[in-house]
């Protein structure tokens, strides 16, 4: 009896470990760290989050896989003007709506841009759409209203170099938005929207408002 | 009715059955008319649906109720009451029963599904039968009105679904795309749901009204609100990491005057982007469409 | 011709164990991977993995030692003699490939027993993140492949969780066979389980697959390389389908006793015998969409990608088409079970057993004509619904008549209340209310609100849960005092049944109303204000989880620390298989028993034993 007890003890030891590892492998598999509740966002989108300008991951699983860094979880306050600088680094791929290479829900409407055009001259202003065919992802917050189109690196800009795309938006009451980017750009996908566009660190994540 | 013949031993029980399940039956309806039933009644096809809702439960009360009380009378009264095993009487079957049962199923079915389908035939159905439900490919020929401007009373709506997104364009006014759905009051509208990548579909709860969004398919739904106010937008089918979250709360029944100077404004502010986007047409196909970058 | 003297003495001696099973399939899913990215098309790794997956499982059979008896044959070397019943009594017989059906039984019984848990933990996961309306405990992507573990581990086990351990043990002893017919089918059918299982939780390391057990393309190929393990795990469940099916209509139709005529078959044979018909023809239908979407995704054909030439409506007629009768062959065995365990403990025959068996084949057939049904909002020609609502509604007439024969069976009865009986009462209230709401769902212009909302949930919640659930259960504390020989505790059955069945109703009544309330399935946040309903089901669903919890340790407790072997007859019921001593012998009747009488023939005069069964001493039937 005592053997049999032990090996029920034993068994039940080994599926409630199985199932403990079970849980645990989705209930605390989040996403990165939060930073603390501000209302300047600066962040980077890069063509593969392994090598990027300010905030590599060369350690990351998916080294080639876009992405906005240095997170993708962030902490606003609530009912707040938000200041979001974005240095994008990627080059265009195009966007699947068209519809979104216009400016939705910013203060004023519109976004400041500093870019390179056609000739790889450096360009600077305020605007309130951008060409579909330029784009290179989005910044878009549904809930908010929110969708700001991200111009990409032209062909003829110095190497190595960045467009800066600043705007603000007011924030609501608090909860958690998703945000997300139109543009297709998850290189290898079906309509590219698949790996990066679907995982939660890379083209997806959520804003938090406390 | 010679064949019913009912025993003895069956008396009591079908008595007490009989008056146990008329008196909760008819409770039990009054208590289902009671109930108001979802999507209530801001769109015509809103309030059909409600009221075949109630409908179904008021047929369906007395069968649920008949086959409950059935199973607990014979639990209470026909459970074994001595200590040792004893044999119920050796009843094999009583077919009159059995076709009585069948019978009465079977006229319950078919009237439900002959009232659907006469429900499916009036014109006042999100999907009425006979109506153009999609159109594949070019030269599908039923795609209702796939050109702007259609002289129908209809107002002809396109929902363009994309992970994780709707929007709409309106065919009558130069194909203007917006983020978010307005319908003026009272107003039929056809409604024309397409996918730019996978399924989604395009569920306005409050209205009546769920399509799915294929790609490269115009699926036509009718609707028709007779109540302003705002109703709720989700994503019906799953559709990826933000399904969940497929949602726009922002949609409007205004009164006609309202939906004017919001579509006059919704085409100001098109102006900008619309040269860039395609012209309207039951369905697209944007680049890329394969495992590309 | 020429005849060998005498046949070689070689043998292909790959010993027949789950261990050297494990050994070959880890280099077989090497093997696999490095085939794939060799030849693949694409740089993505599909091919690999699908490759992996299926050369694992293959090496995985050889391993257990499927390859010794057809290869032994093709060579002409001396076979390995069949696993003798007689001998190896030990534990060790349910680690190896073993042709006794009662060990392939009590094989599945087991592995399923620890699949429903981790499905049932996906579960407790799933409400847990409901908890709050805004996917904050469990991330949006690990919600959405959370719901496609869940789904498809359910899926995998109810399609074989009566099937499997009740259909396997009882059949042939429910007909007086000695044997299976093809015993071989038989263990292919088990020993592709436990892989299908492996395969469909290794997709947690791809990050889980999107799409809930639908897999509707495009989204099933744009999702990740966890796809894969959602296409070869369904793939195997299809063979195993089919070849349980195979088996079990061979076994049925060709190796019943002499006397054991159709019309005296227990119910639950014939509820066997007809999810075998469904299973035999829908799954291969699964199997070939299965391997159009592996093309899709692996060789870029596009038999679903609209922009290509193709049409996901393709997939969504396939994947329903077995669909739909998949899901009855969940229930026809349930109600086989129903009607089987009824008459035993209402001490009457079974009240119009030839109806009985009609409705069983009505709901048969008629389920191969429903299957649009799922798609009346998804765009297909409008002039298509009328046919799909009124077949759909015609089926409720062959499941009445299910209810007919219960309740008949149940009129002025000596209705003896055990444990088995509890749960079928259970299954006829909660069925009832599955069938009803089956029918808002098929009505075209309610469809439209309810389709694809939690009533559809709860609707399938009902009949599977509800319906097959309870009717295992059943099943369990009837027929496992002769399957262990151990009695279940039936004090801890009661509280077990009364708790499940409260839980339950309490877990998934309130669904019908939450979807009634627009909160669409598959959804990780929701309306704020159905925030209280939730948690309230989330709390139920607890409890639920609570009371399979105490049914497994009664399990357990029966199992291993009831000292006292149950009696061979324990209801003193008349039908086969309770006529035979227990433990059941190697061989199960020491000569094939010569059947005179029908199972249920309870308080007929004068009525016979159910059959001669040679001087075998057990319980006599017939109370």
């Amino acid at each position: 009896m005592i053997r049999r007890l032990s090996f029920t003890a034993a068994g039940v030891v080994v599926v409630i470990v199985l199932v403990v590892a079970f849980v645990g492998l989705f209930m605390l598999r989040k996403p990165g760290p939060l930073e603390g509740t501000t209302t300047k966002l600066h962040l980077e989108t890069v063509a593969a989050v392994g090598q990027a300008n300010e905030w590599p991951r060369p350690n990351d699983p998916h080294p080639d896989w876009v992405g906005y860094l240095p997170t993708t979880t962030w902490k606003v306050p609530a009912n707040s003007t938000i200041q979001v600088q974005i240095d994008q680094e990627d080059g265009a791929s195009g966007l699947r709506n068209p519809f979104w290479g216009k400016v939705f829900g910013t203060e004023g409407g519109n976004m400041h841009v500093t870019y390179f055009d056609d000739k790889g001259n450096p360009q600077e202003g305020d605007m309130t759409s951008i060409d579909p065919t330029q784009a290179a992802h989005t910044f878009a917050i549904p809930d908010l209203g929110v969708f700001v189109p991200l111009l990409g690196v032209g062909d003829n800009a110095p190497p190595g170099t960045q467009n800066t795309i600043t705007f603000s938006f007011k924030t609501r009451g608090p909860g958690i938005y998703r945000w997300q980017c139109f543009v297709p750009c998850a290189a290898g996908t079906l309509f590219g929207n698949g790996g990066p566009m679907q995982t939660i660190g890379y083209m997806g994540g959520t804003l938090i408002v406390t | 009715m010679g064949v019913f013949r009912i025993e003895e031993a069956d008396r009591p029980h079908l008595l007490r059955l009989l008056i146990i399940w008329v008196v909760l039956s008819i409770v039990g309806i009054l208590a289902a008319l009671q109930i108001h039933y979802p999507p209530y009644d801001q769109s015509v096809q809103g309030l059909d649906q409600s009221r075949t809702l109630a409908l179904l439960t008021v047929l369906a009360t007395p069968v649920f109720i008949g086959v409950v009380i059935m199973v607990l009378y014979s639990a209470i009264y026909f459970r074994r009451t001595t200590t040792e095993l004893v044999d119920g009487p050796p009843m094999l079957g009583n077919t009159p029963v059995q076709i009585a049962w069948i019978a009465i199923s079977a006229v319950l079915v078919l009237f439900l599904a002959v009232f659907g389908i006469v429900t499916l035939a009036s014109s006042n159905v999100a999907q009425a039968v006979g109506t153009p439900g999609r159109s594949i490919g070019q030269s599908g020929g039923q795609t209702g009105s796939g050109t702007i401007g259609g002289t129908g009373p209809e107002l002809q709506v396109q929902v363009v679904a994309q992970q994780w997104y709707f929007t709409y364009r309106y065919a009558d006014y130069g194909g203007v795309e917006t983020t978010h759905l307005y319908l003026p009051v009272d107003r039929p509208v056809e409604l024309h749901v397409t996918s730019l990548d996978i399924i989604h579909s395009f569920w306005a709860y409050q209205l009546g009204v769920k399509a799915d969004a294929n790609p490269g398919v115009d699926n036509i739904f009718h609707v028709t609100a007779q109540k302003t106010g705002s109703f709720q937008v989700r994503c019906a089918e799953l559709c990826g990491l933000w399904h969940g979250h497929m949602a726009d709360s922002e949609g409007q029944v205004v009164s006609q005057s309202e939906f004017d100077t919001w579509i006059a404004q919704q085409q100001k502010d098109y102006e900008v982007i619309s040269k860039a986007v395609p012209s309207y047409a039951p369905f697209y196909f944007p680049e890329p469409l394969l495992k590309a970058g | 011709m020429v005849v060998p003297e005498r046949v070689s003495e070689r043998r292909l001696s790959i010993p027949n164990n789950a261990i050297t099973g494990i050994l070959f399939a880890i280099p077989g899913y090497f093997a696999g991977v490095w085939l794939g990215t060799l030849f693949g098309l694409n740089d993505d790794q599909n091919t690999g993995v699908i490759l992996g997956y299926i050369f694992a499982t293959v090496a995985f059979l050889a391993g257990v030692g499927f390859l010794n008896y057809p290869f032994e044959r093709l060579f002409g070397w001396r076979v390995s003699p069949l696993t003798d019943p007689d001998e190896n009594r030990g534990v060790g017989r349910f680690f190896r490939l073993s042709l006794d059906h009662k060990v392939i039984g009590l094989q599945y019984l087991v592995t399923i027993l620890i699949m429903l848990l981790f499905g049932g933990i996906g579960a407790m996961m799933i409400r847990t993140s409901l908890l709050v309306p805004d996917s904050s405990i469990t991330p949006s992507g690990n919600y959405i492949s959370l719901i496609g573990l869940h789904s498809v581990m359910m899926i995998f086990i109810t399609s074989a969780v009566i099937v499997g351990p009740f259909g396997n043990y009882l059949v042939p002893l429910m007909i007086g066979a000695r044997r299976m017919a093809f015993p071989r089918l038989e263990a292919l059918s088990f020993w592709v389980v436990p892989p299908a299982a492996v395969i469909l939780a290794a997709a947690t390391f791809w990050g889980g697959f999107p799409t809930g057990w639908t897999g509707y393309p495009p989204l099933s190929e744009q999702a990740s390389q966890a796809m894969d393990s959602y296409i070869v795990g369904f793939a195997l469940i299809a063979v195993a389908l089919v070849t349980s099916a195979i088996n079990m209509l061979a076994t049925i139709i060709g190796l019943r006793a002499p006397g054991m005529t159709w019309t005296r078959l227990p119910m639950f044979v014939w509820g066997i015998f007809t999810t075998s018909i469904l299973g035999l023809l829908a799954a291969p239908v699964l199997a070939a969409a299965l391997f159009m979407l592996t093309l899709d995704r692996t060789t870029q054909t596009s038999f679903f990608l609209a922009s290509n030439g193709g049409s996901n409506y393709l997939w969504e007629n396939l994947f329903w088409f077995f669909g739909h009768p998949e899901v009855y062959i969940f229930i026809l065995p349930a109600f086989g079970i129903i009607m089987e365990i009824v008459p035993h403990f209402a001490r009457k025959p079974l009240w119009g057993y030839r109806t009985g068996v009609v409705g069983l084949f009505g709901v048969m057939l008629l389920s191969f004509f429903v299957w649009q049904h799922h798609l009346f909002v998804s765009g297909i020609a409008p002039v298509l619904r009328p046919f799909y609502m009124l077949s759909t509604e015609l089926i409720s007439i062959p499941t009445g008549i299910i209810f007919l024969v219960t309740l008949g069976t149940l009129w002025r009865a000596r209705v003896w209340f055990t444990v088995p009986m509890l749960f079928c009462m259970g299954f006829l209230f909660n069925f009832l209310i599955g069938g009803v709401s089956g029918v808002y769902l098929s009505d075209v212009p309610t469809d439209v609100t309810l389709h694809g909302s939690y009533f559809s949930m709860a609707h399938f919640h009902y009949t599977i849960m509800g319906g097959e659930i309870f009717a295992l259960m059943a099943a369990a504390y009837y027929w496992l005092p002769k399957m262990t020989g151990k009695m279940l505790s039936p004090t801890i059955g009661r509280i077990h049944f009364w708790w499940m069945f409260i839980a339950f109703n309490s877990t998934f009544f309130p669904l019908f109303i939450v979807g009634l309330l627009n909160m669409p399935r598959r959804v990780s946040s929701y309306d704020p204000a159905l925030v209280g309903l939730n948690r309230w089901v989330t709390i139920s669903a607890y409890f639920l989880f609570g009371s399979m919890v105490l049914f497994a340790a009664n399990l357990i407790y029966s199992w291993f620390f009831v000292a006292r072997p149950a009696l061979a007859n324990p209801w003193h019921a008349r039908s086969l298989e309770w006529q035979v001593p227990t433990p059941v012998p190697a061989r199960n009747f020491e000569r094939v028993p010569l059947v005179v009488a029908g199972p249920y023939d309870y308080g007929i005069p004068n009525a016979r034993p159910v059959a001669d069964l040679g001087g075998v001493v057990g319980a006599t039937g017939g109370g």
